[in-house]
This record gives C-alpha cells, sequence and structure tokens, in this order.
C-alpha cells in the first residue's frame, strides 16, 4: 500500500457571501504519494489557493476531510492543527512572506527552532542546506536585504528543514524572473530527488509544469483532470 | 514552549518594538511622561504630607509618645508613669534614646492652672520640661520671639498668651494650679522667654517651666512625669521606632504604653493616609488614560503585522505563542518607558528637593489639623511612589497589550495571508 503525504475525500469549501455563498472549492478528491512533485494549475479563481490552505490546515473545510500522513485534519482543535502542521507540513508562499525582523538564518531556522531542536545542529543544518542552495554568506542579512529569488530560496529552506512530509507551495515562482524562478525550481527538485520531500505547488507557471511529476487541472473548485507531467 | 523559543519571541518582540522607531519613541515618550508626572505628583504629595506631620509632631508632640497607661485621654494629673512612686527618668530617657533611629527623648509633666498679670487672668496648659532636652524634639526652643527657655523659677508663654496677659520677657507672672496633694500651689515666676509656633492651641496656651519648678509647684516628687516625647531621624520609620521603644521601655519600667503619631494625632494620621489613597488614583487615572492610547497604538501595529502572525501560525507556532511576542512587545516598551522616565524623573525629584517651589507670592502658612504649613512646594524620597509608579507603567504597557495580543491569536492565518 503506498505511503500517503496528503489525501483528501471529497473536499468542500464553501464561503458564505451574500447573496448567494461562494463554492470555492467543490467536491475535491486527492491522493498524494510520499516524494511526488505535483502541480495544481487552474485559472485564477479556480480554487488553487483554496485546496493549498486546506491541504495545510490554514483553513478548515466545509465537508470532506484531509488526511496528513494519518492524521485527519478537520475535527483537530486549532492548537493540534498546528501541532501537525509543525511536525508534517512546510509552506512557500507567493510573497515569500518572511519575517521581516528576522536574519535570514534566523527565517530558516524558524520551525526547527519551533520544533525544539538544539541551537548548534539547527544552525549546522540551516548552513549545510544555504550552502546547497546558494545563500551562504546571507546569513545575517534580514529580508529587505535579500533579491526576491534570495528570499524565496530562504523560504524554501524554511520549508524544507524541519523535514516535513508535505511542502505545498503556492505559486512560488509567481514574483520571480525566469532565471531566478528557473534556479529556484532546481532547488526544490533537487530537495524533492535527493531528500525525498513531496511537493505540491498551485501555479500558473509552464515551467513547473512542466517540471512536475503530476499535473493536477482545476476549474471552478473542480478537479476537471489528471496528467502525468513532462518532469522527470 | 521551549526555553529557546522563548528566547525567540523575546527577541522578535524587542525588533518589533523598534520596525517603527517613531512612533515606538513617540509611545513610549507618552507612558515615561505619565511616569514623571506620577512620581514628580507623588513626591510633592508626600513632601506636604511629611511637612504636615514633621509640623504637627515637632511642634510639642515628637512622633513617639511614652505614657502611663492611663494618662490619655483624660490627662489625670496623677496618672504619672509608674505610680506615685515615679520612674527613674534618666534611666527611662537613656533606654529611649538607645534605640535606633531615636533622635531625642523629652521628658515632661502637664499641669492645668492659671497664669496671671496685673488684671489679667488666663487660663494655661503648664508643660514641665528640660530644656536641653526639648531642643531635639520640640520646636519651642527655636520659636523664641524673645528671650530665652525657661531656668528655675522662670515661665516662657506664647506670643497670644502675653498678649493677653500683657506681659513681657522679665515680667512677673502669677501662676496658680492643683497640686498633687490636694492643695493648691502657687507662687510667682519670672517671665524668661516669649514664643511663637504658629500654630493655634500652643501660641496662646502653654506656659513652659522647668520641670524642677513644676514639680515643686505641684507637690510632686521629681520621679513623677507624665510623658516622655520622642523624636525619630525619619518619620516614616515612626511606627517601627516605637515598637524598638516600647521594648526597651518594658524592661525599664513595665506597663507603659508606647504610641506613635499615627495613634496620639488620629486626625493628620487620616488626612495622611487620605492623601496617599489620592495618590494612588491619581497615578491609576494617568495610566489609566495611558491604557487607551497605547492599546490604540498597539492595535494598529498589530493590524499591520497580521500577515506576519498568519505566517507564523502557519509555520506551526501556537496562538498563545503568538499572543505572548505582543505581551512582550507591551513589556519592554514598558521598561523602555520606565528607563527614560527614570532619567527624567530623577534628576527632576534631586533638584526639587534642594530647591522648594516658593508659593509665598500666592499663599501664607496656614494651620491645619493642628500643624503649620507653610506655602512651600517640597518633595519627599520615598521609594514607595516611584515603585509604585514604575509598576503601574509596565504594567500599563502590558495590559495595553492585552486586547492586541488577542486580536493577533485569533488571526486566521488563510485569511490574512490572502489580505482578506
Amino acid at each position: 500500500m503506498p505511503e500517503y503525504a496528503v489525501r483528501t475525500e471529497d473536499l468542500w469549501k464553501i464561503y458564505p457571501q451574500e447573496p448567494h455563498p461562494v463554492e470555492a472549492v467543490r467536491g475535491v478528491g486527492l491522493d498524494v504519494h510520499a516524494g511526488e512533485f505535483v502541480a495544481m494549475a487552474g485559472p485564477s479563481g479556480s480554487g488553487k489557493t483554496t485546496v493549498l490552505n486546506l491541504l495545510g490546515g490554514l483553513t478548515r473545510p466545509t465537508r470532506g476531510k484531509v488526511w496528513i500522513r494519518d492524521s485527519e485534519l478537520s475535527g483537530l482543535p486549532d492548537k493540534e492543527l498546528a501541532a501537525v502542521r509543525l511536525a508534517h507540513i512546510g509552506f512557500v508562499f507567493q510573497s515569500y512572506n518572511l519575517l521581516p525582523v528576522l536574519t535570514a538564518l534566523e527565517n530558516a531556522e524558524f520551525t526547527l527552532l519551533l520544533q525544539g531542536v538544539p541551537a548548534r545542529e539547527r544552525r549546522e543544518r540551516v548552513r549545510r542546506l544555504f550552502r546547497e542552495i546558494g545563500l551562504e554568506g546571507l546569513e545575517d542579512r534580514k529580508p529587505p536585504k535579500l533579491s526576491g529569488g534570495q528570499q524565496q530560496r530562504v523560504a524554501v529552506a524554511r520549508a524544507v528543514l524541519g523535514n516535513p512530509a508535505l511542502v505545498l507551495a503556492d505559486e512560488p515562482t509567481a514574483n520571480l524572473d525566469s532565471t531566478t524562478a528557473e534556479a529556484l525550481l532546481d532547488v526544490m527538485e533537487q530537495l524533492n530527488r535527493e531528500k525525498g520531500t513531496t511537493f505540491v505547488f498551485s501555479t500558473h507557471d509552464p515551467r513547473v509544469m512542466e517540471r512536475a511529476g503530476r499535473l493536477i487541472r482545476l476549474v471552478d473548485g473542480r478537479i476537471e483532470g489528471t496528467s502525468s507531467g513532462a518532469g522527470w | 514552549m521551549n526555553r529557546v523559543g522563548n528566547v525567540m519571541w523575546w527577541r522578535m518582540a524587542w525588533r518589533n518594538l523598534w520596525r517603527n522607531r517613531r512612533r515606538t519613541l513617540l509611545t513610549a515618550s507618552a507612558l515615561s511622561f505619565g511616569f514623571v508626572a506620577s512620581v514628580v505628583m507623588i513626591a510633592f504629595m508626600d513632601g506636604m504630607m511629611e511637612e504636615l506631620i514633621s509640623n504637627g509632631t515637632r511642634v510639642v508632640t515628637g512622633q513617639v509618645q511614652i505614657h502611663a497607661p492611663d494618662y490619655r485621654p483624660e490627662r489625670n494629673i496623677h496618672d504619672t508613669m509608674g505610680g506615685r512612686e515615679g520612674v527613674d527618668v534618666g534611666a527611662l530617657v537613656a533606654a529611649v534614646e538607645g534605640q535606633a533611629g531615636v533622635a531625642g527623648a523629652a521628658p515632661r509633666l502637664y499641669g492645668g492652672g492659671l497664669v496671671s498679670s496685673g488684671d489679667e487672668t488666663v487660663g494655661a496648659v503648664l508643660m514641665g520640661m528640660v530644656a536641653s532636652r526639648e531642643e531635639a524634639v520640640s520646636r519651642f526652643g527655636h520659636a523664641m520671639v524673645a528671650g530665652r527657655m525657661p531656668g528655675p523659677g522662670e515661665i516662657v508663654v506664647g506670643d497670644a498668651m502675653a498678649e493677653t496677659v500683657a506681659v513681657d520677657v522679665g515680667d512677673e507672672v502669677v501662676l496658680v494650679a492643683p497640686a498633687a496633694d490636694g492643695s493648691i500651689g502657687n507662687d510667682l515666676f519670672t517671665v524668661s522667654g516669649i514664643f511663637h509656633v504658629g500654630v493655634g492651641g500652643f501660641d496662646d496656651s502653654y506656659a513652659l517651666l522647668d520641670m524642677g519648678s513644676l514639680h515643686e509647684l505641684m507637690a510632686m516628687s521629681a520621679g513623677r512625669i507624665h510623658e516622655v516625647a520622642v523624636s525619630v531621624e525619619r518619620i516614616r520609620d515612626a511606627d517601627a521606632v516605637a515598637a524598638r521603644v516600647a521594648e526597651a521601655v518594658e524592661e525599664i519600667s513595665p506597663g507603659l504604653l508606647t504610641e506613635s503619631w499615627s495613634v496620639l494625632q488620629p486626625q493628620l494620621h487620616y488626612v495622611t493616609s487620605m492623601a496617599r489613597a489620592m495618590n494612588g488614583i491619581v497615578a491609576l487615572m494617568i495610566f489609566g488614560m495611558a491604557i487607551f492610547g497605547v492599546a490604540n497604538t498597539m492595535l494598529l501595529a498589530t493590524f499591520e503585522r497580521r500577515r506576519e502572525f498568519a505566517v507564523a501560525r502557519a509555520l506551526g507556532t501556537s496562538g498563545g505563542a503568538v499572543g505572548r511576542i505582543v505581551v512582550y512587545e507591551g513589556l519592554l516598551l514598558g521598561l523602555v518607558s520606565l528607563g527614560a522616565g527614570g532619567l527624567v524623573a530623577g534628576p527632576i525629584l534631586v533638584y526639587l528637593h534642594g530647591n522648594p517651589i516658593d508659593l509665598s507670592s500666592f499663599v501664607g502658612t496656614y494651620s491645619f489639623v493642628g500643624s503649620a504649613v507653610r506655602p512651600l512646594l517640597t518633595v519627599a524620597f520615598s521609594w514607595q511612589g516611584p515603585l509604585a509608579s514604575a509598576v503601574a507603567l509596565v504594567g500599563t504597557g502590558v495590559v495595553s497589550a492585552l486586547i492586541p495580543a488577542w486580536r493577533a491569536v485569533r488571526v486566521p492565518p488563510a485569511d490574512s495571508l490572502a489580505a482578506r
């Protein structure tokens, strides 16, 4: 039986708006195996970000269930949801969302710190990864002193350093130029291949779709189709 | 949260505080100003109260008194210490003066009598005393407007009494007083001095005599006294000194009653207690107003950082930890304000202590609950005022942060990340 990184069953998210509620996600069923490199594509408003938020336990489904490994999220209280996110999920956001008062190193080690990893080990792991993804020497810079690509790589480092079962990346290349985007994708692909980290992207970017192992097309909150990507 | 995490929250709180330096400095300035205002106001009030207590107790009563247990409030002349046998006055005074915090002790004998000169007669409180000992306890010796303190066969009266009986230094007066043996004592005394202490009830009714002369007039033995008045080095220590004196006195002459000014002058005690309560209320008002301003500023800052809180929550930070960062910010803001306020308040207090504000152009000396109050705004040093203000200030920072912290805890991660 394959190990799932994340699984959903008849997932719905309805926003109660007047005069008509908005059905952002409509009955999404999704299985992502550990080690997959999956992209979700679709037009704006198709529900990609909402699905990612549901997968990550950042918002609660109106109906349906989400499992991260063996934990079913929909019934968990906030505190336990936070614990599941800390242990199993990494996030990469479109606009980087680094904490501006922390240095690159402190941002990257944030989840390790929450996990209670000792300082020496934290620093060692961050520095090693920074070397691998080309951030060496930038450890003490705060986000405003980093380029967009550097910030996004710090965000990726933050997302993967805690060894999560799943990294959810919401349009991670949207704000990057093509060279930087390619470099970032190289980094994530490398992490996927070498460390087995599972990635689920939402994206408009053809470069991401090309590299994805599986491509899921969302339209109006529904999965319209799934195909094997052109990726490795 | 582990200890390491806690250090990180403090670090983030400190750095967040200085992200908008101008806003933080303005908020801290407001808090510092409140602290300075509170500390200086309390110091002024304490200064006034110390002046009130000092004047109210240093004129005659002292800050601590020792009596026979039944002497007050009737002040019967027979209720001398040690009964008819009396006490070893020298040993008693020495024991009292040996206690820490005691500045001086003066034995006294009281009687009631009539002072006559020519056709004029006035009732008087006769106070037998040892002039040299009164120097450290009462103000009479410093309040002589003419002449000097009395020796044997001499009398000193207040200026109001002197005017009533129309006498001056060198004149003679007749003193008539009931004696302890039931007879009526009378004798001729020479006015050696006239005092003015400025408090009603003393200048018109007190007459001072040498202790031996009054003993003789009232047919009492030398060991019989009604009171030992004690002055203390620091008025605020009076109760503690009274307790020590009571212990020492108990060994010399058991059964005597030792009381501090707060018991002896309940009205004065009531007024000063009220003033202290007012200090608390005014400080509460100052910092109460500050809470709303600071909370508003912090709420705004928290709202601006909703996305950051959402990111922290998304990464697995608990709501409690997010709230703690905001509360730490409030606490640090309070501490920064306290440091700045302390740097300003300290020199102001030191200056005002050495340079009281003279209000004599606006108001003269007046008498209040048996005490003369000079038209001087002076400050008193105490640790209570600054400590209470410091606690209130830091508390203001923390309390102001509670609502913003609660809002931060309740930031919905997905909506905030989407900036909904």
